[in-house]
This record gives C-alpha cells, structure tokens and sequence, in this order.
C-alpha cells in the first residue's frame, strides 16, 4: 500500500511537470524547433525574446493593467464590503449577491457582454476596455474575501476611534483600512496574479494595444517555435518567483 | 469483558525528547484507574501506547497476559474515547454506535439491537435516529462512550472525557461514568490533569509528571501519604514548610518536629490546610498573625504570618463560622499523622 | 451603529462597487440577453422578440453538435480530474510528513503559475507529431511512426484535466485536512481498515469539498476558449469556440448571445443538480 502511494505521487507529479519541463528545456534549444533532440542549451532565443519591442510593451501593459484594475477592485470591494459590514441595510443580502454574481459567469460570457455594449454604444476597444472588464471579474472576490474578514475585533477598534471623535473617512482611513492590511494586500496580489494571465477579456476587449497572453495567442498562430517557449519560461519564472515570495515573507510572518 | 494490564519499562521518545521514563504499572482487571498530571507529564502519550497508536521506543504492554506491545488499535481488546468525541457527523447515533460491531461483520438487526442497548445504557434510547450535531456536549461524551462500549472492549481508554463540558455537568457525569463501570465491569483508564476527578472516580490513581510515576494508589492514600514532593503538592493545596532534619529532628523556623529515619540535611515539610489546627491539640506551631480570612462555603481560608517566621504565609482552612479579622492571633497546632516531610532522596 | 445616518452613509459606500457592477455586468449581461433575441437581416441588427437564434442552435447540427462536445468534453474532463485528483491529494494529506505537506502541496501546484495560454501549448509540444511522447515511443521502439496526438480530442481533455488535477487537488487537499485525525483513529480504532475507513467515513465526508471542486471544474471547463482552440484542430468545435467564430468572422452578436445564453442555462442547470450535495455541508 506503501509502494503504490509512493508510485502513484511520482507519476502524478511525472504527469503535472511534462508540459512545463519541456517548455522550460526546449527554451534553451540551440535550433528552430522546441522539439527533440534537444541541442544546447543556448540563450539565443532568450535574448531574442526580451529584445522584442512588442513582448515588452505587451508586458508593461500586462502590469499596467493588472495593477490598476486590481487597485479599483480592492478599493471598490474595500468600501462594499465596510459598507455592508457595519451598516444595517435593506436588501444587504440582495446586494451581497449581485457584487458576487459575476463569479459564477464564464470569463467569456463577461467579456461578450462588454464587447456588445461598447460595439453598440461605439466606445473602442482599448487596455482600459479590457481593465473594466477585469475589476468585473476581480470585485466579487476582493469583495467577498474582505468582507469575510470583517470581524468583531476590528469593529470595537472602530467604535473606539468614533467614540474619540474621529469622522466617517477617518474611521476609515485610519483603523479599518490599516487593521485590514494583510486582507487587503492579499486580495490585491490575487487580482493581479489573475488579471495578469486573463487572457480571453483581454483578447476580446483591446484592439491595438495588447496584454501578454494576448500576445503570446498571436506569437502561437505562427506555429511552434522556441520563442514561445522562453517567453513563456519568463512569464512562469517572475509568476512563480512571486508566489515563492509571498509565501514566505507574508504567510510566514502571519503563522508566527 | 474485562482484562488486566501490565506496562514494563516503558521508555518513549520524541526525537530528542524523552516522553515516556521507565513506566511500570499493572492494573487489575476492573479497576477503574486514573492517569492524573498536568500538561505535557505524558499521561496522553502513555494511553495512546495503551491504545496502539504509539508504539513504544522501549518495554511491553500486556493486556490479558498477552503482549500487545506492537498490535494496531483495530486488533487490541482496547477502545479510546477521544476528546473531540470523533462521532462520525454524517452517521446517526445508532449507526455510530453500531460502527465497530459493522467492522467485524456483525448483521445489520443484530447490531442494531445491541448498538440500542449500549445507546439505553447510556441513557439515549429513544436519540437512536438523530445526528450528532442534534445533541448537546454531555449527549455526545456519552454516544461517545456508547460506541466505545459496544465493541465489548477489555479496557476502555478515556482521553480527558470531561474537559468540555461545565462544572455541574461535569460532577454528574463523573459519577455516571463510575456507575457504567461497575455496571459493565471493563478496566477503565482515564486521562485528566483534575485531581478533584481523579478523586471522585478512581480506584487508583497514578499520579505522573515529566513522563515518571510519582506515585500510584487509592485517592485517600494518595493525598494523606503522598509519596513525594509533586504528588503531595499536585493533590489539593499543601503547605510548604522549609526543614533542616539532623540528630534534634527537622528543625523549621516554627518548630522541631519528630524526623525518625530521615536522610539529613535539607527537606520540606508539608501539612495541609485543614490540618492546621486552632484547638491546641497535637504538636504546637506557635503564634500566627492572621492577613486575610475569606469565606469560602464549607471552610473558612485564611493566609497567617508565623510570628516566628515572618516571611513565611500559611494557608489554614478554619471552620465556617470562624472569620477572624486582619491582625488577629491565632494559636497554631498539627497532628503528627497529618504532617508529611520529605528529603532529598524522597522529593 | 445608529440606523439613521448610518444607513445613508453605508449607501455611500456600497454604491460605487454596485454601480460597477450594475453598470458593467448586469447590463451588458441584459443586453446580451436581449441581443440572443434579435436578428441580423443583412448587415444591420433588428431587436425584437426573434426565436431565429434559438430555433437554429437546435436545428443547425454544427450547432447543437458543440453543444454536444462541449458537454460530453467536460464530463469526461471533471470526473476524470476528480478520479486522479483524489488519491493526489490523500497522499499528500495522510501520508506525506506533516512538515512536508505545504511543500508538496506546492510543488504539485506549480505549474500551475504558467500562462494559462502557455500550458496549452506546451502541451501541443508534448503531443505533437515530433514532440516528445512520439520521439519517446519511437526510440522505444514501440511505435514506427508517430502517431497524431494533438489536434484530438484527447488532447483536449488532457490539455484540461493537466489544469484541473491540480485546481482539485489543492480544494480537496484543503477538504481533506480540516477532517479531525481523530476521525480516522476513531475508525481504526474500532476495528476498520484503511479501505473501510476510507468508503463509510472519509468519503462521505469529503463530499460535499468532492462536489464543489467537480462544479468549479465543470463552470470552467465548460466556459473556456483557449485549450480546445490550442489542442482540439478543428474538427469539432466546443461552444465557445463557436461563439468566438460567430463574433469573429460573422459579426453575428445575436446567435452568439443566443449561444451564451444556453451555455449559462447548462451551467445552472449543473449547480441545480448537484446543489443537493453542496448542501450537505455539516461537520
């Protein structure tokens, strides 16, 4: 029983890292095709890569984009759900599940949606297009991560700081939002860890300026090449490099 | 079904650290015994080598005379009551219950029939259909046992069973559990750091700290002879009086004591609260300034000052009736039999 | 927390995150909706109450064939992550050291982190005529000439359940590890195997974790554009691909709300059905 867990783990994971070691080894390919035999390694198409002037502006639009749309989607959902929190409202839980709705849709349908309205009402397609679509679908969950976080202490630190006078905003600014912190940044970093790899919003709501993966979509119609690889090895490495450092600086301090 | 214990040598560690120190212990069959200590003593590590889920570095474990030191906790004659319960939430109480006799195959009606005896034992009969989440705390300590009593085990292994549940409810089901045990006649081990527990159910009590014995047996020898230093101080409330024994006897700053057949040199004198008496009988302790007396229901507790020994408070329980004011003089005396010294050799 | 001004001043802070929502979701999804009735009559859209969309997704085979595949493709792809999640994440939960889990858990979700546009075409290379596992097999010497992998339907499905095994394992792995340990002493205890103790007490309480992460996976599988257009060719088509030729090449807003619209109604006929089991939440 041992022995085939043990096999079933090394298969699995055999299973999970196929596509991305090949896609990481074939990025090194000393050759046309990211197809073995595998010739090199060689930083050719590296190179090649971070030189390219539309890679780096679809990069920087990547980032762009992801920041600012996770930026209104954490503020907008910050204020939703304080909102929600700590006022007795009629129809909360209607509201609570209308800002949630757009979770259960398809990416597509909400991209589809977008493209209609802005094609009838004559609004072109840009990286803010595609930004409005993604705070649509990063509000439900900077929303319901915040608001699930809420909790009795922070509301008696806030009673406190109206009981000494403090206003509204300031109650805002100067308690909740600071005792919230950790929620809010991470609401924040997974807005951007999923806006940064949407791809089919983007695709469908920008037009001359482009994100990444968009990018990467018309670099694949030209067929198979090492190109894609070393992109995507990039794309994988700074993804990757974030995750390991959230992990071990926020989520370390917060288990200690 | 009922069976005796014996434990030899057990010796267990963690990495470094060492748990379980040189246990031996035998038990009765029948006998309901107490594994009493604080935190951290091992008496959790030593029921779980009890109940398989350990196996020890070191020593045996014999149940029924028959060595059990290695067995998995399916194939003991034990079952473990756990603290959390582990009612399995997605199963009534009756299919609970009637889990282990489904384990060894036992038809669906008969282990219905017996799984309805031990839930009526217990005093659920009529909760049968209900989930575990339906009941309260105490309900669920006792479908709790109930499952564990329906595999028919030769000793029952109970993991601090009370701590959950409130004051009241904890005293009555103390007794209910003492009065299922006679009932169903199993070796009963109970796990629980609350000396008044141990007290109230035990035939023994095994009294453990930093994984030792430090003593074991009846509840009224254990706390009028402890035999050591922990075990006299973990039993209620002690009074620490520092002694020097040599050719006079132990000398303390009250009094000189009787001290036959003790090691010389440092030792600690230990006389209980209500030993300390104010009708001059027995041996005399001298003047003692009282510094507060509180009224606490069938006794009187007050911290005195020895006029011979100023920096030394003593704590006396004085009759109710008796709440004398801050600065009275009290006249202090002790039975030789209530007084306990222990040496080096014996701490 | 006075109702009087409080409640106007908790209005002002939830307005700008439901106008948002109002405003970039519930209308576009409206008009989308109102656009599935419509109609194109040459070039130029006619509103209306048309049933010419509906009528054709159910007559038009290449229609209601992506229907077909799409479902077919998506319940083959969610049980069989589930089926080769699950052990995954017992593994890593019950007999992976405790200090290692969060490691391993990690490390099986890495690849996870790869532009999802990526992973499908990474996949592609694997599965290609010269890729890796033909070139593998051949020098093997099991097969003498490749065999087409990409551009199928296998590829598909693998290019997705790839994603969703390790999606599944990291809710399941998450299900798995807030069942109290003492459940399976308990078990063990009295007198069950470890297959026994998996069938009548594990299982049934991980349920309910199986049934969301199989919904999850159904939503979004059933929703996506990119692994069927990478790996599938194009011999049939999945419905959102359908939809993007609609938009794409036809311009045809009406028949691909229309198709969106019946993508929408699947999925929430799927969490009709499986909300019997998402209820059962109780520990």
């Amino acid at each position: 029983m041992r022995m085939a867990a043990w096999l079933y783990l090394i298969l699995a994971f055999g299973f999970i890292y196929l596509p991305v070691g090949t896609l990481v080894l074939f990025s090194f390919q000393d050759g046309t095709l990211p197809v073995p035999p595998f010739n090199g390694p060689s930083l050719q198409w590296y190179t090649e890569v971070l030189a390219d002037d539309d890679i780096t502006a679809a990069l920087i639009n990547s980032l762009v984009v992801a920041i600012g749309s996770s930026a209104v989607a954490v503020v907008l959902g910050f204020l939703a759900a304080y909102g929600l929190a700590r006022h007795v409202l009629p129809g909360s839980a209607i509201m609570r599940g209308l800002l949630i709705a757009p979770l259960t849709v398809s990416y597509l349908i909400v991209g589809l949606g977008l493209l209609i309205v802005l094609n009838r009402t004559g609004i072109g397609l840009s990286l803010f297009t595609a930004g409005i679509g993604h705070v649509v679908i990063n509000l439900p969950l900077a929303f319901a991560i915040i608001y699930a976080s809420m909790g009795a202490q922070h509301e008696n630190a806030e009673r406190a700081a109206r009981d000494l006078g403090a206003s509204e905003a300031k109650v805002v600014l100067l308690v909740t939002a600071p005792m919230l912190a950790p929620t809010l940044a991470a609401a924040f970093f997974l807005s951007v860890t999923l806006s940064w790899d949407e791809f089919i919003i983007a695709f469908l709501l920008t037009r001359f300026d482009i994100t990444l993966p968009v990018e990467i979509w018309s670099m694949l119609r030209s067929g198979l090449s090492p190109r894609l690889n070393a992109i995507g090895s990039v794309v994988f490495l700074i993804s990757v490099t974030a995750v390991l450092i959230l992990e071990f600086t926020v989520l370390r301090r917060r288990r200690s | 079904m009922t069976a005796s214990v014996r434990l030899n040598q057990l010796n267990h560690w963690f990495g470094p650290f060492h748990a379980l120190r040189d246990i031996s212990l035998e038990i009765e069959a029948g006998e309901y015994v107490t594994l009493l200590g604080p935190s951290g003593c091992g008496k959790t590590t030593l029921l779980s080598v009890l109940g398989g889920f350990i196996e020890p570095s070191q020593g045996t474990v014999f149940i029924a005379d028959a060595d059990m030191t290695s067995v998995a906790p399916a194939k003991r004659p034990t079952t473990t009551m756990f603290q959390d319960y582990a009612l399995f939430p997605h199963m009534s109480l009756r299919d609970n219950v009637a889990f282990g006799l489904r384990m060894t195959g036992v038809g669906k009606a008969e282990r219905h029939r017996k799984a309805d005896d031990k839930l009526d034992l217990v005093g659920l009969k009529a909760d049968g259909a209900k989930r575990p989440h339906e009941l309260s705390g105490g309900q669920r300590q006792r479908v709790a046992l109930a499952r564990a009593l329906a595999v028919e085990p030769d000793v029952l292994l109970l993991d601090e069973p009370l701590g959950a549940l409130d004051l009241k409810l904890r005293r009555a089901m103390q007794d209910e559990l003492k009065d299922i045990q006679r009932q169903v006649g199993t070796t009963f081990v109970h796990v629980t750091h609350d000396q008044e527990e141990a007290m109230a159910i035990s035939d023994r009590i095994v009294v453990m700290n930093a994984g030792r014995i430090e003593d074991a047996g009846p509840p009224s020898r254990i706390y009028r002879e402890p035999a050591s230093l922990f075990a006299a101080d973990f039993m209620g409330e002690m009074n620490h009086i520092p002694a020097q024994v040599g050719s006079a006897g132990a000398q303390t700053a009250l009094t000189n004591l009787p001290a036959a057949n003790l090691m010389s040199g440092a030792a600690t004198v230990c006389i209980r609260p209500e030993a300390v008496r104010q009708d001059g009988k027995g041996i005399g302790l001298g003047d003692a300034t009282v510094r507060d007396a509180t009224f606490f229901g069938a006794y009187t507790r007050a911290h005195v000052i020895p006029t011979t020994a100023p920096d030394m408070v003593v704590v006396a329980h004085l009759p109710p009736t008796s709440l004398p004011e801050t600065g009275a003089v009290l006249q202090l005396s002790v039975l030789p039999d209530d007084i306990r010294i222990f040496t080096k050799d014996t701490a | 927390m006075n109702a009087g001004t409080g409640t106007k001043l908790g209005w002002g802070f939830v307005a700008p995150a439901l106008l948002w929502t109002l405003a970039f979701f519930i209308v576009p999804f409206l008009v989308m909706g109102a656009m599935s009735f419509a109609t194109l009559e040459g070039r130029s859209l006619v509103w209306g109450l048309h049933l010419d969309n509906y009528i054709e997704l159910a007559t038009r085979a290449y229609l209601w064939r992506a229907i077909l595949v799409s479902l077919e493709i998506t319940v083959t792809v969610t049980i069989v992550s589930v089926v080769l999640a699950y052990p995954l994440a017992a593994i890593i939960a019950f007999r992976v050291p405790p200090q290692w889990q969060r490691l391993a858990l990690l490390l099986a979700i890495l690849p996870f982190w790869t532009s999802y546009v990526v992973r499908s075409y990474a996949w592609l290379l694997v599965l290609a005529r010269e890729g890796l596992i033909n070139q593998a097999l051949m020098n093997v010497g099991l097969i003498v000439e490749p065999i087409t992998l990409a551009n199928t339907r296998f590829a598909t499905v693998t290019g997705f359940v790839h994603f969703f095994v390790m999606l599944l394992t990291l809710t399941i792995y998450a299900n798995l590890v807030q069942l109290s340990p003492n459940y399976r002493r308990a078990a063990a205890d009295l007198g069950a195997n470890a297959v026994q103790t998996f069938r009548h007490v594990i299982l049934p309480l991980t349920l309910p974790g199986i049934a969301t992460g199989a919904f999850l996976t159904f939503v979004l599988c059933i929703g996506d554009y990119v692994t069927p257009q990478v790996l599938g060719g194009n011999n049939e088509l999945t419905m959102p691909q359908v939809i993007m030729v609609q938009l794409g090449r036809r311009a045809d807003f009406p028949l691909a709300s229309a198709l969106a619209i019946v993508m929408m109604a699947i999925v929430t006929l799927a969490y009709l059905a499986s909300a019997r089991w998402l209820r059962l939440d109780r520990v």
